[in-house]
């Protein structure tokens, strides 16, 4: 765990912390997720304005992509998560190896999350499905934390996972 | 009877009595297999209970979107196969995603509401947590740091600490201990956003930015356990009408071998002269009063008592004098003048008390002002400071 080198974000995001490593160790354990969430939520939470606070949202919204990248990951290559700050927002990227042609998948499903039906697909998925889909969590993400979720560069078969976070403004 | 499972990191429990379901900890299963036993749980609340099934939320630290699609499953499945009974989801304003969250259920069936839990906390609230009492905190915390400061190293005080100042109230307690004994860090943690956005204004204002404070309900924080080497809780178990609740939290967070410091009042023992008798009379009102409330400004020399049956050990008590001689007479002439708007001007009042009554409630505060500021006179304001150690 360091400084964040930001290569791939605009100068205005300050970069705060990132950590990298084997997915083929991220997926040896579940428990990764909430321990990654919860260590990278406490340190970049240190000095918001309600840091306890801020740091409970951060973890759960982190958490749900991370596990995300857990149930559609492949053991090849790394997993990567940067987190940067501009103002009232925390950005997130979020690197991970992922079988051929998942791309499109997530591309659809980030598009969702901009639909204007987004909010009732989401009411949809809480009503009708046994377990959240990859979808129903880029939703939550998107209605319950205010995010910004898209698509970064990234090289196949990777995925990058970009979500704005504005939590400083959501926590209040 | 209650019923419990699965004891870390999350609880399930169920009170047949209040009809309530409480979830509480970290619940980020991978699968809901994971968490069979407390959804299987909540299905037999809903079999049992007649007419409404509370679902208490409060304490839900995390809960990832698997826990919250199966326990979703289980309420909106119900409301289809019990239309008599409604379900009423008690979130805390503390953690704001729940709220968001299990307000979606509502949309979906009606018979699921969402309350949330705030302004009903504790029944003295709406007293102390008013805005127009804040100068006067702040005369009251610079007359008793004169003692407190050269008290709190006597109950393990030291710098480099990791410290928490839970019921913080204005913040300037954190500011002052801060200052003297340097703490590794300082979490300060009230319930009066308020009185936060006061306190960090002015920490803002000293370019003071290691101060961590936090909206926070004390007798269910957000806080993790053993993380704080001392503990501070001044002047608040006393309005909190079940202060055990609130001293199981603050042990909770303190580390084994860590101290929990504690100060707290006997309002019948205020006293001055001249006019004694006056006085002693308006003050053993006050504790009658808060009585009413639930709150037991008597407290003081219970500080023993609390710390033994909350399991502390190597406990400490003291008590100390806050006088019209520390510094400026008209400091505690102020404090007492506010005393006296709140208790005789609103709490007795909402009380119902008799015009007459109040009148001679009023008189007692004013002989204490009285004796202050005479040049002879005394008066006087007792404190009991205590500390538990949590055992290692």
């Amino acid at each position: 765990m360091h400084g964040a080198e930001n290569h791939r974000t605009e100068a205005a995001y300050e970069p705060l912390l990132q950590f990298e490593m084997e997915m083929g160790a991220f997926l040896s354990d579940w428990n990764h997720c909430d321990q990654l969430s919860s260590f990278m939520a406490r340190m970049i939470s240190h000095n918001r304005t309600d840091p306890v606070r801020h740091s409970n949202f951060f973890s759960s919204a982190l958490n749900e992509l991370l596990e995300v990248s857990f149930r559609g990951g492949s053991p090849d290559g790394r997993i990567g998560c940067a987190v940067y700050r501009r103002g009232p927002t925390e950005r997130v990227e979020l690197t991970f190896p992922c079988p051929p042609g998942q791309r499109q998948f997530y591309g659809e499903a980030v598009a969702k999350t901009r639909d204007g039906d987004a909010h009732a697909r989401y009411l949809d998925s809480i009503a009708t499905d046994l377990a959240p889909s990859r979808e129903a969590v880029l939703l939550d993400l998107s209605i319950n934390f205010d995010a910004d979720v898209r698509l970064g560069e990234s090289d196949p078969p990777s995925i990058t996972l970009v979500v704005d976070l504005p939590l400083e403004g959501v926590v209040r | 009877m209650n019923t419990t499972a699965l004891a870390v990191p999350f609880k399930a429990e169920f009170d047949p009595n209040s009809q309530e379901f409480a979830l509480s900890g970290v619940v980020r299963p991978r699968s809901a297999d994971e968490i069979a036993a407390i959804i299987s749980m909540l299905k037999g609340a809903i079999e049992e209970v007649r007419g409404v099934l509370y679902i208490n939320v409060k304490r839900l630290v995390q809960m990832n979107n698997t826990a919250y699609h199966a326990f979703a499953r289980v309420l909106l499945d119900s409301c289809r196969t019990r239309s008599d009974i409604r379900f009423v989801v008690v979130t805390s304003s503390v953690v704001g995603w729940t709220e968001r969250m299990f307000a979606h259920l509502n949309r979906i069936e009606p018979q699921v509401t969402v309350e949330v839990y705030d302004s009903k906390f504790y029944p003295g609230q709406s007293f102390v947590e008013n805005t127009s009492f804040i100068p006067i905190l702040r005369t009251q915390t610079k007359m008793t740091w004169r003692h407190e400061r050269a008290i709190l190293p006597r109950h393990g005080l030291r710098p480099g600490m990791a410290m928490a100042d839970i019921c913080c109230g204005i913040g300037d307690f954190a500011m002052l201990a801060r200052k003297e004994f340097q703490p590794a860090r300082i979490v300060a943690l009230d319930h009066s956003k308020a009185s936060l956005a006061y306190a960090r204004d002015v920490a803002s204002g000293f370019g003071v930015t290691d101060i961590e404070y936090t909206y926070g309900d004390a007798s269910e924080m957000l806080l993790e356990d053993n993380q704080f080497d001392f503990v501070t809780c001044r002047h608040s178990l006393q309005i909190f009408n079940q202060p055990d609740m609130l001293l199981k939290e603050l042990f909770r967070i303190c580390k084994p071998g860590g101290r929990v410091y504690i100060t707290n009042e006997k309002n019948s023992h205020c006293l001055g002269e001249p006019r004694s008798q006056s006085i002693q009379w308006t003050y053993n009102e006050v504790a009658r009063l808060f009585s009413h409330f639930e709150m037991d400004v008597e407290l003081g020399p219970k500080s023993k008592r609390y710390l033994v049956d909350a399991g502390f050990d190597d406990i400490l008590v003291e008590s100390f004098m806050v006088t019209n001689l520390d510094g400026d007479p008209q400091d505690f002439a102020d404090i007492i003048a506010a005393w006296e708007n709140v208790y005789a001007g609103e709490m007795a009042v909402k009380r119902g008390d008799p015009p007459e009554f109040i009148e001679r409630f009023r008189q007692g505060f004013r002989d204490h002002i009285f004796a202050a500021l005479h040049p002879k006179g005394y008066a006087g304001w007792p404190i009991w400071a205590a500390s538990g150690r949590k055992p290692l």
